[in-house]
């Protein structure tokens, strides 16, 4: 893959996460170490306090580690001013919630286009591109509905709608199924993939060991620690790259429909 | 770029402000109570003082003016607004006048003795209160009191001669054809001489209506104050503008000699005329304004308790907004943004709203509320100035919160 040529998109040495000092120490992370590559699509599991939550945290720079190293696209990250930390999550971040957290006030359109606020993009041009991007997950006709108004599971297609469209370097995905119905669930996870197929680099954090069959790397976390790593049998990222969205709409998991897949690439 | 999130911000405000209207609206009027009564106050007090000070201009630059006492700036004035020179003994004498007659370059020297009594008319028996003003016939000089029918006081004429205004002729004997008749004051009658033209100028440096007064002679105002002049105020006119300030000086000094090195009184000349015409009249003003600035100061707190409360509301939004790239300071300016709206409109509102009052107090009032560009730029920048000192702590403390914490909220 050409992705080795490049810097990883994330690389972690030595990271640590501690609260508290003295007695009530707690690391949430203790050295973690990590590479991830560009196109993986990693999801990390554990049981609740490993510190998998905290780790997403800071990968989103939504948190500072105590200790260690972060390179994000080649670049250490870690002690730069909140500023710069708002500007990479404005350019190379695109975090997904459990609880969506759409803006009521906001129609899905303006809610796509709000990270394109920050980039300082003018307002006809972002709703432009949000539009683009609403179509691509098939939520053209809701562009104009309220949050409020949509179910749960396109609540969150909208809201991955809204990580996608700044094109981050990086998806964050915090339990993105947390709140929906298995069918929703479903769905959304995808459209996951899908992204993962086109050459996203997506990070999940996830409790439903299901979940993990979508995903090239499974990590397992606990206590602070990388406890396993699996690469799951690769993709054939880049051929399916090229292959528009809508073609994937009802597909199986990935694992199971790989042979068909390849059929219809061969036939084209 | 900057130019592009004001843009975002006026309309991230628009739709929070919308969304919560009566909320909006009720802090939106705290602020407009508060500009309205300072726009108020400014127009109607600018408005006196243009009177005034239109007349001391027409009357040349050539005009000062003696008052008893010193005219001090200071609280006590707002403390004790009511004890007016009138009421207590002038510090000035005849014999000052007679100094300031002899003092180089003065033209014309006129004391005011000012009565309030109830004149008896000899038609009807018909009983006007009125402002009797005792003083010498160069008052016609110094004041420009424009003589409508008969004439002005005069040295050769009868202690017992007055001259009236024109309305309280009309008051007094139905007519402003008046010459000949008579009326008694304290039981002594006083016969018309003269009637004024109508001036319709009741706000003056010398503090009397002259449409609702009489002339009388200084002699005929002492016999009422057992011989003794109580002159609430001297106009001098200098010969020339060249020659006032050297008068006002030689006054001042003559004037300090006569009582014995006390500086008990005050030369007044050009715009310090018209600001102490009534010190009531001041004091209210005064008033009025902290009233005012207390309005504006509980407006204020309005602002910032609803943007407190915006701020709690939306912690969530603040930190999905920082989660996809908003700086601490984009969000600081949103809620800013969000204040100064609220606190803008209420300035436009009050500001509207305060000349609305002006009007209608003026109709009742005999002088017109001032517009000028001064008051409603004081009326706008303290509302702004609410918005920023009462938004800037919510902004803040929203700009301050910890994304992480945020997107906790009610989980």
């Amino acid at each position: 893959m050409s992705a080795s040529t490049l810097p990883p998109v994330i690389e972690l040495r030595g990271l640590t996460k501690q609260y508290g000092i003295g007695e009530a120490e707690h690391r949430a992370l203790d050295e973690v170490d990590l590479t991830i590559e560009k196109g993986e699509f990693v999801t990390i599991m554990g049981p609740s306090g490993c510190g998998k939550t905290t780790l997403l945290n800071i990968l989103g720079l939504l948190d500072r580690s105590n200790d260690g190293e972060y390179l994000l696209d080649g670049n250490s990250v870690e002690s730069l001013s909140h500023r710069r930390h708002a500007r990479i999550r404005s350019e190379q971040i695109g975090i997904v919630f459990q609880s969506f957290n759409l803006i009521n006030r906001l129609n899905v359109i303006e809610n796509v286009a709000l990270p394109l606020t920050y980039k300082g993009m003018f307002r006809t041009k972002r709703l432009k591109m949000a539009s683009e991007i609403l179509n691509s997950f098939h939520l053209s006709e809701r562009e104009y509905y309220m949050p409020w108004q949509l179910s749960g599971g396109q609540m969150q297609r909208v809201a991955i709608a809204r990580a996608l469209v700044n094109h981050p370097s990086i998806i964050l995905a915090d339990e993105p199924t947390g709140n929906l119905d298995s069918k929703s669930s479903h769905i959304i996870m995808e459209e996951l993939s899908d992204l993962h197929k086109r050459g996203n680099t997506i990070i999940m954090v996830t409790h439903n060991p299901n979940l993990t069959t979508y995903a090239s790397r499974v990590i397992h976390m606990l206590d602070g620690k990388i406890a396993s790593d699996t690469k799951v049998a690769i993709e054939q990222v880049n051929e399916i790259k090229n292959i528009p969205l809508g073609l994937h709409t009802n597909k199986k998991p990935i694992s199971r429909s790989a042979k068909k897949r390849q059929k219809k690439a061969a036939k084209k | 770029m900057i130019h592009l999130y004001i843009f975002e911000h006026l309309q991230n405000a628009y739709l929070s402000l919308r969304a919560t209207r009566l909320r909006t609206l009720l802090t939106t009027l705290g602020v407009a109570i508060g500009v309205a009564s300072i726009t108020t106050i400014l127009a109607l007090s600018g408005g006196v003082t243009k009177v005034v000070l239109s007349q001391v201009n027409a009357l040349g630059g050539n005009m000062t003016v003696v008052r008893p006492g010193v005219v001090s700036r200071n609280l006590d004035n707002f403390a004790n607004p009511t004890i007016e020179q009138t009421y207590t003994t002038s510090t000035i004498t005849e014999q000052d006048i007679a100094t300031i007659q002899s003092i180089p370059h003065v033209a014309s020297v006129a004391p005011l003795m000012i009565l309030s009594n109830t004149l008896h008319s000899n038609v009807d028996n018909k009983h006007v209160p009125s402002t009797v003003v005792a003083t010498t016939p160069d008052l016609a000089v110094t004041s420009e009191l424009p003589i409508q029918s008969g004439q002005f006081l005069d040295p050769t004429l009868n202690r017992d001669s007055a001259v009236i205004g024109s309305q309280l002729s009309i008051n007094l004997f139905g007519t402003a054809q008046s010459i000949g008749q008579t009326f008694t004051l304290r039981n002594q009658t006083f016969t018309v001489i003269g009637v004024l033209k109508y001036i319709n100028n009741p706000i003056n440096y010398n503090a009397v209506d002259f449409d609702n007064a009489a002339i009388i002679s200084l002699e005929s105002g002492k016999a009422f104050h057992q011989g003794i002049a109580q002159i609430q105020q001297i106009d001098i006119r200098a010969d020339s503008t060249a020659a006032l300030p050297g008068v006002m000086k030689s006054i001042s000094n003559a004037l300090t000699k006569n009582h014995q090195g006390e500086k008990d009184f005050t030369v007044l000349s050009g715009k310090d005329i018209s600001q102490p015409t009534s010190r009531f009249f001041l004091a209210i003003t005064s008033v009025m304004t902290v009233i005012a600035a207390i309005a504006l100061f509980v407006g204020g707190i309005g602002i910032m308790n609803i943007m407190l409360v915006g701020v709690a509301e939306r912690t969530r939004e603040i930190g999905l907004r920082k989660s996809v790239g908003a700086s601490s300071g984009n969000i600081a300016w949103q809620f800013l943004t969000e204040a100064l709206i609220l606190s803008l409109v209420g300035g436009v509102i009050g500001y509207l709203g305060g000349y609305f009052i002006a009007f209608a107090v003026s109709t009742m009032l005999p002088f017109n509320p001032i517009i000028t560009w001064q008051i409603a730029a004081i009326s706008l920048s303290m509302a702004v100035g609410v918005g920023v000192i009462f938004g800037l702590y919510p902004a803040i403390r929203a700009a301050r919160k910890d994304p992480i914490e945020s997107l906790r909220q009610y989980h």
